[in-house]
């Protein structure tokens, strides 16, 4: 069992279903305040079920998620999510979709809409703040929604594949600007992502989730802050190697069980 | 370009065609006048100034019946949306009304409100409630499950979730519910008038044909179309002005 303690984020013996078979099948995770940790697993094994049961979301069947020590019991105002699919509102413009968790709540002042067009800026965005989401491409509303919730400046940070539409030289500038970022305000994030490398650079630890469970999980001592070219690194094709035999590993556990 | 030419040749071939088959087969102008004499005696009518009040009273019961019927029918829809439980009571009395024919209440209402502008406004705004109510229940209803769950990530509160989500995406759906108001408010208006009005565009026509003056109904169907129409592309310039200034945010 995985302990850094102070944990900010934990799972407690987490179980949940949609009315059927067990989804989240008994997970205990702990993420400490600041650190970063990667979520691997092939596509349907429960990773945004996990993640939504983190934002208080999803209620767990049994267990228990905390955050800072308070059992969640809703979604919460310390808590950004980036929604799998982007989520955007048609009928407002870019700049005011990145509003939208102010201005749910109050009155956007200037200093917002100067820290949005910024966050539009760091996603590479800047001059499309006036266009609505129709007009933009695949991976630019998906930047629009990693603006949107980093609006709130939340402690935790909950990515559900933010970058799985962008290009590789788009998606590393990205994950350099989130590490930059999550270093900067001591967010600690639970990012999910189909792509080794990708946890590898951006995680403390990665765990590799198949069928419900944590099956794997892996310490990443990379140095920090990360360096671009550490992606050429031995120890850091060592470590994706390793995981990739893990990830087979979790699989074949899963053809083995179904053979049984 | 020809398809321009042939919107504008195809009125006035119809025109000589209705105009020519009265001149040569001798039917009587009391069972279809020529459009000569139709077009004299709406001339008439408009400039002697004896139409214009009747097509006030029209407007007027129609805007009127419109905005009532649009109104309740908008709040309604949003009611039943909103609370489930009121929705399970009532939605199968929507039903069940949709179904009535609106104007076959038109005497029970001149019952209870007497001949004139009253009942039929009522009954016009009675005909407008149901396509609003209908269409705002299902705008509201389709709201992208995916946004639902972003708003309450958000934690945007019932009142939010219904003004900065569940309207604005409904709204192109309420929208075509007006557009189909504002046919029916027109039926409601001339309609309700043949029943008990004393004014408007329909007791005319009524009077009309007690007079036998056929050209005089056919100027009175020309009057109402026009207005309709009128109406008509006013709502669609609403919506699309509507649905831009939504689009650009
Ligand atoms: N609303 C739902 N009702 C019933 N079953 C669901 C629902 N949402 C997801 N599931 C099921 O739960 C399982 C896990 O879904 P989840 O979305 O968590 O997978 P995932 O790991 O995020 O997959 P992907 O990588 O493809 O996004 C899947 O088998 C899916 O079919
Ligand atoms: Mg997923």
């Amino acid at each position: 069992m995985p302990t850094d303690p102070p944990a900010f984020l934990s799972f407690e013996n987490v179980r949940f279903d949609y009315s059927g078979a067990a989804i989240v099948d008994g997970v205990d995770w702990a993420v400490g305040r600041g650190a970063i940790h990667c979520l691997l697993g092939r596509s349907g094994c429960g990773k945004t079920t996990l993640l939504k049961l983190a934002a208080g979301l999803f209620t767990p069947a049994t267990g228990r998620v905390r955050l800072d020590g308070a059992a969640v019991c809703g979604p919460g105002d310390a808590v950004g999510f980036v929604f799998q699919a982007p989520t955007l509102l048609e009928w407002l413009t870019v700049l005011d979709n990145v509003l939208l968790p102010v201005t749910l709540h109050r009155r956007a002042t200037a200093d917002d809409r100067a820290r949005a067009l910024d966050l539009l800026e760091l996603v590479g965005l800047a001059g499309l703040a006036d266009r609505g989401p129709r007009a933009l491409s695949g991976g630019q509303q998906s930047r629009v929604a990693l603006a949107r919730a980093l609006i709130a400046d939340p402690a935790l940070l909950l990515l559900d594949e933010p970058f799985a539409a962008l290009d590789a030289l788009t998606r590393e500038e990205l994950q350099e600007d989130l590490l930059r970022l999550c270093a900067q305000r001591g967010t600690t994030a639970l990012f999910v992502t189909h792509d080794i490398a990708e946890a590898v650079y951006l995680g403390d630890r990665v765990a590799v989730m198949a069928d419900g469970q944590l099956r794997h999980s892996l310490s990443i001592d990379l140095p920090r802050p990360r360096p671009r070219d550490l992606r050429y690194d031995p120890r850091f094709n060592a470590l994706c190697r390793e995981l990739r035999h893990a990830m087979d590993g979790a699989t074949g556990l899963r053809r083995a069980e179904a053979a049984e | 370009m020809t398809t321009r030419i042939a919107a504008i040749l195809l009125p006035l071939l119809l025109l000589a065609g209705w105009e020519g088959y009265c001149r040569w087969s001798g039917i009587p102008a009391l069972v279809l006048p020529p459009p000569s004499a139709v077009g004299a005696a709406l001339w008439s009518g408009l400039a002697s100034g004896r139409l214009l009040p009747h097509l006030a009273v029209t407007a007027a019961e129609m805007a009127l019946g419109l905005g009532i019927g649009c109104l309740v029918g908008f709040v309604a829809g949003v009611a039943l949306a909103e609370v489930a439980g009121l929705r399970r009571l009532l939605y199968p009395y929507v039903i069940a009304s949709q179904v009535v024919p609106k104007l076959a209440l038109a005497p029970l209402f001149i019952l209870w409100f007497g001949f004139g502008m009253t009942s039929t406004v009522a009954i016009t705004a009675l005909i407008c409630f149901f396509p609003l109510l209908e269409n705002t229940l299902t705008g509201l209803d389709r709201v992208d499950p995916a946004k639902r769950e972003l708003f309450r990530m958000l934690r945007a509160g019932r009142w939010r979730t219904l003004t900065r989500l569940k309207i604005p995406s409904g709204l192109p759906v309420i929208l075509a519910g007006l557009r189909v108001a504002v046919v029916l408010a027109l039926v409601g208006a001339v309609v309700g008038e043949f029943i008990g009005g004393r004014q408007g565009l329909g007791a005319s026509i009524i009077a009309a044909q007690g007079m036998m003056d056929t050209p005089l109904m056919f100027a009175l169907f020309a009057v109402i179309t026009a207005l309709g129409m009128l109406v008509y592309q006013a709502t669609l310039l609403i919506e699309r002005w509507l649905l831009s200034r939504q689009a650009k945010g």
